[in-house]
């Protein structure tokens, strides 16, 4: 595992619980160790991510859920491509629909991947591998 | 009181006969005076012709006395001359009047007026046949017995009563034509009365049934716009609730995969669980066989694996039809983009696309080269044909060579239908049939007829009808088992484009 891939920080905005654990624990099967931040409503989570305690320049990888109780995951995806740091910040949504127009609607606004649930685990551990490693080749330009 | 044309026409046919007897009434009245004029005319002219006579006579009696008395006084018989004269022409002018006398009065006076002039004539006649034999004082004595002079006075005062009778008579005439000219004036100014009234009427009639007929025709329209506004509302209402349902669906849907998504994630972690204890139940076996009980080995080696798979295939089946419901709920908000359809080329291209598997069975299928073409959306018809093609393949009857037939066929559609008509569509199969009972449920979602040894959800034909629905349209299914069956597709020939939804 390449250590700047690891330094990723994941933020997981995820309501259901079970989900959240699911995901977690298939992440570590699949070998992905990064630190997994996890918040339950879309407020909590644009709290951290522009709060004091958030990344701050920081890379960090957004899995987003697009039901969430008091918002929509998409209000989030386009606070983050507005952000100048967070909008290279990549994202997967994930979803429990395939709604073609839902997909179409997360990519122009700047999603990176899109999964539909039940996941595939394994390709969805790729998928966050290879985001992450790709913020990370980005990332070294910056670093000291 | 409501006015039909039929009375209307009465009315008029009625009027117009008023008006015509009132003008025939007239001219006769006319006509009439007219002839009464003539008569009159004529009868001023005898009186005339009466009164000239009478004073001609008299001016030839008098000529009579007037050579007498000359004779007598000269005993010159060239002084007899006048009386000659008159003599010769007194009885033409008698005859003359009493030929134009007409009244008994007239006849008695003129005869009366004869007898006086003969008289007259016969004392005249002695006074001179006197004189001529040289007795004159005998004429003088004849003279003087006073006879001739009252002959003179009877006769002026006949002829006065004469005159008299004749000019009462012109004047009676006179007055009678004043009173029928008076009277046909009264007559003629009525008759212009009642055409006039007449007219009136008639108009009046017309502009009233007129009215009646604006206000029928403002009725008419208040009442269509009416249910115009009816059928908007109502059209508008159906919008919405189809719209709610479509909602509802996909709110169910994707709020019921959320849950389904941790059962299935969950038994994958269960299912790793149980193959690590399956692992421990074996080493324990070769290691400790003590330890084992019978039931921690059926346990780990078995009942939870089978429990596993039972979760599995029963969450699986139920992922299925949630995404069919989603599916449907798609289909229903997607937006119609209608354009024009050739439709044998589209079918025969579905019709391609099963070939192969119809190849393996010895099937054939056949689309007519000349199915009505439409105007409408190309994905929901690929959808519809390519269905029912599927589901014709898949229950083709092993016992006997399949056919698959589409055709169609154009169909002026009911009074009031959609513009330019209908078209209808047939795929008809002599697979393995449906008994009646299943015609309507088959159209069901998740409902599925006969043995239930093909693959298949239950999804395609509720699918199809959703879409003939959205079209426009109407689907039967006409079967018999054993024999075959024949879908039946009744489509607008010209679907209108829809606002779809697309929000998600």
């Amino acid at each position: 595992m390449n250590t700047a891939a690891q330094a990723v920080t994941i933020v997981m905005v995820e309501d259901d619980e079970g989900h959240a654990r699911l995901i977690e624990r298939n992440l570590k099967r699949a070998g992905v160790f990064n630190e997994v931040r996890h918040f339950a409503s879309g407020t909590a989570a644009i709290e951290h991510l522009f709060g004091p305690d958030g990344p701050n320049g920081r890379p960090v990888l957004v899995l987003l859920d697009l039901n969430l109780p008091d918002m929509s995951g998409f209000d989030i995806l386009a606070k983050l491509k507005e952000d100048p740091k967070l909008r290279f910040a990549p994202v997967i949504v994930l979803t429990t629909t395939d709604d073609e127009r839902e997909i179409r609607r997360g990519y122009e606004l700047g999603c990176n991947v899109y999964i539909t649930k039940p996941v595939n685990y394994e390709t969805f551990a790729q998928a966050i591998r290879q985001l992450g490693l790709f913020l990370a080749v980005i990332q070294v330009p910056e670093a000291p | 009181m409501p006015f039909t044309r039929t009375a209307l026409g009465r009315a008029t046919l009625a009027l117009l006969l008023v008006g015509f007897l009132c003008l025939l009434g007239l001219g006769g009245a006319t006509l009439w005076l007219v002839e009464q004029t003539r008569g009159f005319t004529a009868r001023v002219e005898q009186t005339q012709l009466v009164r000239s006579l009478a004073y001609q006579a008299l001016a030839q009696l008098q000529n009579l006395e007037t050579g007498q008395r000359g004779y007598l006084l000269t005993q010159d018989r060239a002084y007899l001359a006048p009386y000659e004269e008159a003599r010769a022409r007194l009885p033409d002018l008698l005859a003359r009047l009493a030929a134009v006398t007409v009244t008994a009065t007239g006849r008695q006076m003129t005869g009366e007026l004869g007898r006086l002039a003969d008289e007259k004539l016969a004392e005249l006649a002695e006074t001179i046949a006197l004189v001529d034999a040289g007795n004159l004082p005998g004429a003088v004595a004849v003279v003087r017995t006073d006879r001739g002079r009252r002959l003179m006075d009877e006769a002026r005062l006949d002829i006065d009563r004469l005159i008299g009778t004749t000019t009462t008579r012109l004047t009676d005439a006179t007055g009678r034509l004043v009173a029928n000219a008076r009277w046909l004036l009264w007559v003629t100014l009525a008759a212009i009365a009642v055409i006039v009234l007449v007219a009136g009427f008639s108009l009046w009639l017309f502009r009233r049934y007129a009215a009646e007929l604006e206000q029928a025709g403002r009725e008419v329209q208040a009442a269509n716009a009416a249910l115009e506004r009816r059928v908007h509302e109502r059209t508008a209402d159906l919008e919405a609730a189809n719209a709610e349902i479509q909602r509802f669906a996909y709110i169910v849907s994707h709020d019921l995969r959320a849950p389904l998504v941790n059962v299935m994630g969950f038994t994958a972690e269960f299912e790793i669980g149980v193959e690590s204890l399956r692992a421990l139940v074996d080493r324990v076996e070769a290691e400790a066989p003590a330890l084992l009980t019978a039931e921690a080995r059926t346990a780990a080696r078995e009942d939870l694996p089978e429990a596993v798979s039972f979760i599995r295939s029963s969450t699986q089946r139920m992922d299925g039809l949630i995404n069919a419901i989603l599916r449907l709920s798609r289909e229903g908000r997607r937006r119609l983009v209608p354009e024009r359809l050739r439709m044998a080329e589209l079918v025969g291209g579905l019709a391609k696309t099963v070939r192969h598997q119809l190849e393996e069975r010895g099937a054939v299928i056949e689309v007519a080269p000349d199915l009505p073409d439409l105007t409408s959306d190309r994905i929901a018809l690929e959808q519809i044909f390519g269905n029912l093609l599927d589901n014709a393949v898949k229950y083709l009857d092993p016992a006997r060579p399949g056919r698959i037939e589409v055709r169609g066929r154009l169909d002026r559609g009911p009074v009031g239908g959609p513009a330019g008509g209908q078209a209808v569509y047939e795929v008809e199969d002599n697979g393995r049939g449906i008994p009646a009972r299943d015609h309507e449920r088959i159209f069901e979602l998740f409902r599925r007829s006969g043995a239930q040894d093909r693959p298949g959800e239950g999804i395609g034909l509720a699918h199809v009808r959703a879409l003939v629905r959205r079209l426009g349209g109407s689907i039967g299914c006409d079967s018999e088992p054993g024999r075959g069956s024949v879908f039946r597709i009744v489509l607008p020939r010209v679907t209108v484009a829809t606002t779809g939804d697309d929000q998600p």
